[in-house]
């Protein structure tokens, strides 16, 4: 029985990650109505780049790697969003979709070529804190993340609903055309959503990275999927609700797992997907009147 | 010359794999769930053609069949998402099928060995070409008779009343009901066509590669069908081709001189085809340059 | 239209000009092509078997070249192909480097890639009615088992893991007195990882009398080993042994870390021997022993490793067998009086294939190899150990 717990409870806390990157996910989907395929690679990317800063201080704290990772996950949250949002035309949904395909596949690739493919070792803040709660124990490092996801929200929100920039963005977001009749620059906009995003991949990807010990391009495929699954069953838009879906996910992926073994794990997870989209489409906090 | 055929019989497969992805965008279904069709029609063709012996035509018609008929059951349901949550949906029933086939075994005794699929280790010796003595050149042929009467089909669609009707579902679905169409009936049909195509193309696929496993279906080949028609663009069945030749002959084999940055460019130069051309490498402008300098008169 | 015309044109261009050409008339070359993964997480393996062949092209070249069967000189050229570790990538390569004037095919780097390519090419040689390709292939790195009694053009130099596990577990059987227990760590969707756990390294524990507890399992990008570990934990194994690659043995070692699991002793799988798992978890790893086909235990393996490293590249099991496989095909070549001109490219590749096929044992790094009647090798091995951040050299049953 308390095995059965343990598990669940080591997913939920694992689950942290994917809510952290499903933030991101949700977040600029809520924005601009789009996909951002490559959102994870970025965020894998950005925490790459943290590992400059050991590169250039040699034996820097491992939050100097992770502000480091915020940088470089801003800074390419920019670069995506030149390089597949700007200049496409706003009609073409689908010319995004692959525009961003294609810079995951671009990540992917410069990632592989600087690091020969070789998995870098990652520094991690309380990775050998275990906490222990009667019989069951929780990770220190993922409580961290569970905290910092917490943060970020709690950030974000303040950000959307207390700021003029937040204001500015949930305006875009409802009606583009009479935002900009009222004076709002919609590209400002989307290149703070992006650059906002960013930040916080950059930050997810570094804690991810800890959290497992090591950073490899094997990162980016699976945290892409789970990412979009996080998203929908969290409700399109929605924070909050990536959150619980990320911790929801985690759960249920070491419930199956515990259940039917590691090879028919994921297959549980997509069915999973399925019951939330027949029973629930618009996921658990289904957002505001959206199209699409 | 090998190698050219060899290269002609992966654009061929790749071809009825965007095609696939095609017929759904022609309805404004963006599915990631073609490799998972895909991956359906291989592994019946592969062991109709290993297990039981049968010749390859009726083996590749029923792999057709039964991607089919699971695209048909995958229809249903996904009418009731649109948009980007198909997408996760139809991405989320593609892994699926694949881990189904990651842990699927079925292995009957030939002599002292044993063929079969076995879930993880993959589907070995589907040596149906070589053992018959199908040269390069002639699998090559076939493939594209395949290829060839496919697109024909979907290039008579296009000029009748059910490509219409496919069109005008993806432009504007209330205006398509609003004059009569039967939204569930063209979608779940294009899906199932989708199914069709994407399992005669598995088919083909096992057989030129002779060992397949549950990871050459995984979400690269996926996003792989969709790319085709996205970048080659939906105005015509030539689009897709096209972008298939673009991808599969240019960037994968005729950037090979470039050595390492091949991979590089790769992931670019996707980003650049589509900043350049958003509706893709054959647009309608495009066509009705091309339908006037070979056709002179106008398009139905 | 004019525009869109020559953008076909130059893509078929470019289609055209990524074919190798033809050796000129004069100088007598021979072409040995390389072939592996250049991309994606395995990109470190193409990158140091290209190396390899580039180092050993080298010093056979400058030892004088090949000696052809007229007598003439041939220098060694080497070009190394990026399959991307994917099936219809590699057949796509082979089938250019058949269609080019490449006497012979180092390669491919991934199993998954090796099985298609050996489907295609001919079964049997000489069999008129088997369309396969007639192309000599001696892989250097893919090492899942019993591949190269697939096709008679296909020669393979990598280790036998069920060699090298046995005297493994012998050795730990009369080294290692206090260990009885043994538990498993598997890649379940990694078809290399998975045989040699449940083909080779429970079957030999079992074999010298240990227990085998049970096994726990994950996937290949998996990050979250925390119930794995923890049934490890309940099991108190005396020994665990994972057969996995680099990415995910260092994320169980860090977890059985955070658990406070340690065993009296750690086995890992032959391909993680290498750089990789050290430069993800050096700390963690620390007492791993491995077997493997390669370490610097003697002049010839430290020369090979230095001169590979000029090119850029790392020495290890996968990267020397491609430097051994050089120097294999030199003999093989000379001994079968190859001719390396423009028109008789056939028939040096059924020499090549008739020579390697003849092979009854062939020179290694570490040693004498013996060559297998299904075209397989066994090779020489030692066993190194994961110590302050290097794999050392533990036990030299040579």
């Amino acid at each position: 029985m308390f095995d059965l717990l343990q598990s669940i409870l080591d997913g939920v806390m694992f689950g942290a990650t994917y809510a952290l990157i499903g933030i991101g996910f949700t977040l600029v989907f809520g924005v601009m109505h789009k996909i951002n395929m490559a959102y994870a690679a970025a965020s894998v990317g950005g925490a790459y780049g943290g590992l400059l800063v050991l590169v250039a201080f040699k034996g820097a704290p491992a939050w100097a790697v992770f502000l480091g990772a915020c940088l470089a996950g801003g800074i390419l949250g920019y670069v995506v969003y030149l390089a597949c949002f700007h200049f496409i035309p706003l009609g073409s949904p689908l010319a995004t979709l692959m525009s961003t395909v294609g810079m995951l596949l671009l990540i992917d690739e410069v990632i592989v070529h600087s690091t020969d493919g070789m998995p870098q070792n990652y520094p991690a803040m309380f990775d050998d804190v275990m906490l222990q709660v009667g019989e069951l124990s929780i990770r220190g490092d993922l409580l961290l993340i569970f905290g910092a996801s917490v943060a970020c929200m709690a950030a974000l929100l303040a950000l959307l609903y207390r700021t003029r920039l937040g204001l500015a963005t949930r305006a875009v977001s409802q009606q583009p055309v009479a935002a900009q009749l009222c004076g709002i620059r919609v590209a400002q906009v989307n290149i703070a959503t992006f650059v906002i995003t960013g930040v916080l991949g950059g930050l997810a990807g570094a804690l991810i990275g800890a959290s497992v010990g090591a950073l490899s391009p094997l990162l980016t495929v699976p945290l892409t999927v789970k990412g979009l699954i996080v998203t929908v069953i969290g409700g399109l838009g929605s924070i909050p609700g990536a959150i619980i879906a990320g911790l929801l996910v985690g759960g249920f992926e070491n419930l199956f797992q515990q259940f039917r073994g590691v090879t028919e794990r994921d297959l549980y997870v997509m069915l999973l997907l399925f019951v939330f989209l027949v029973f629930r489409p618009g996921g658990i906090f289904a957002s505001g009147a959206g199209r699409d | 010359m090998d190698f050219y055929y060899g290269l002609a019989q992966i654009i061929g497969v790749h071809t009825l794999l965007g095609l696939s992805a095609y017929i759904l965008l022609l309805t404004g279904q963006v599915s990631l769930a073609q490799a998972g069709f895909f991956a359906i029609g291989a592994y019946v063709a592969g062991m109709l053609t290993v297990l039981t012996g049968w010749p390859l035509l009726p083996a590749l018609a029923v792999g057709g069949l039964v991607g089919a008929a699971v695209a048909c059951a995958v229809g249903f349901p996904a009418l009731r998402v649109r948009g980007l949550m198909l997408v996760i949906a139809t991405l989320a029933f593609g892994e699926g099928v694949r881990l189904f086939f990651f842990n699927f075994d079925y292995q009957i005794a030939r002599g002292d060995l044993r063929v079969g699929p076995l879930g993880g280790e993959g589907f070995r010796q589907i040596r149906y070409f070589p053992e018959n003595g199908w040269t390069t050149l002639e699998v090559m042929l076939f493939i594209w008779a395949i290829v060839a009467t496919v697109m024909a089909v979907l290039w008579w669609f296009d000029r009748s009343r059910y490509g219409a009707v496919l069109r005008a579902v993806g432009e504007d679905e209330v205006a398509a009901q609003s004059v009569g169409i039967n939204l569930t009936a063209v979608k779940v049909s294009a899906m199932t066509i989708g199914g069709a195509i994407a399992g005669i193309g598995g088919g083909l696929y096992a057989h030129y590669t002779t060992h397949i496993e549950h990871t050459s279906f995984n979400i690269l080949v996926a996003t792989f069908a969709l790319a085709y028609p996205i970048v080659g663009g939906l105005a015509s069945v030539f689009g897709t081709l096209a972008a298939v030749v673009f991808v599969q002959g240019f960037l994968i084999e005729g950037l090979r001189f470039l050595g390492d940055w091949r991979n590089l460019l790769f992931g670019a130069l996707i980003v650049l085809a589509m900043n350049l051309r958003p509706h893709g490498l054959i647009d309608a402008r495009v066509l009705a340059r091309l339908a006037r300098a070979f056709g002179g008169g106008r398009r139905a | 239209m004019k525009t869109l015309a020559t953008a076909v044109a130059a893509a078929l261009a470019a289609m055209a000009l990524g074919l190798p050409s033809g050796a000129t008339a004069q100088e007598r070359t021979v072409k040995i092509a390389g072939f592996g993964a250049k991309s994606g997480v395995v990109r470190s393996f193409g990158v140091n078997s290209e190396a390899a062949m580039l180092a050993a092209a080298e010093d056979i070249n400058k030892a004088g070249g090949i000696k052809l069967g007229d007598g003439a000189k041939g220098k060694v050229v080497v070009e190394f192909l990026d399959d991307r570790c994917t099936a219809e990538e590699g057949i796509s390569v082979i089938r250019r480097i058949a269609s080019a004037d490449w006497l012979v095919a180092v390669g491919p780097t991934c199993s998954n890639v090796a099985e298609p390519l050996f489907g295609i090419l001919q079964k049997k040689v000489g069999d008129a009615g088997d369309s396969g390709l007639q192309m000599p292939v001696f892989t250097d790195v893919a090492i899942k088992g019993g591949l190269a009694k697939i096709s008679e053009w296909a020669f393979r130099n990598v280790p036998s893991e069920a060699t090298m596990y046995s005297s493994l577990f012998n050795h730990v059987r009369t080294e290692f007195p206090q260990v009885k227990t043994i538990y498993g760590g598997v890649e379940e969707d990694f078809a290399h990882s998975r045989a040699s756990w449940y083909a080779v390294m429970k079957d030999r524990a079992n074999a010298n009398g240990l227990q085998v507890l049970g096994e726990s399992k994950w996937l290949l990008n998996d990050t979250n080993f925390a119930t794995q570990v923890r049934e490890m934990k309940k099991a108190n194994p005396d020994a665990i042994a994972i057969a996995a690659h680099p990415f995910t043995t260092c994320g169980v070692l860090k977890e059985m870390q955070r658990q406070g699991v340690k065993p009296k002793l750690l086995i890992g799988l032959t391909s993680s021997s290498s750089l990789e798992t050290l430069e993800g978890c050096a700390k963690q790893a620390e007492g791993m022993i491995i077997p493997t086909s390669f370490a610097p235990v003697n002049a010839q393996a430290t020369a090979a490793a230095k001169s590979t490293a000029k090119f850029k590249g790392n020495a290890d099991l996968h990267s020397m067998a491609a430097w051994e496989n050089m120097f294999i095909l030199k003999g093989v070549m000379e001994s079968e009086n190859v001719l390396a001109k423009p028109d008789s490219v056939q028939a040096d590749r059924r020499k090549i294939r008739d020579g390697l096929a003849k092979l009854k044992t062939t020179d290694g790094l570490l040693g004498t190899t013996r060559r297998t009647a299904d075209r397989e090798a066994e090779k020489p091995y030692v066993f190194v150990r994961a110590k302050n951040g290097e794999w050392t050299v533990y036990h030299n049953p040579l």
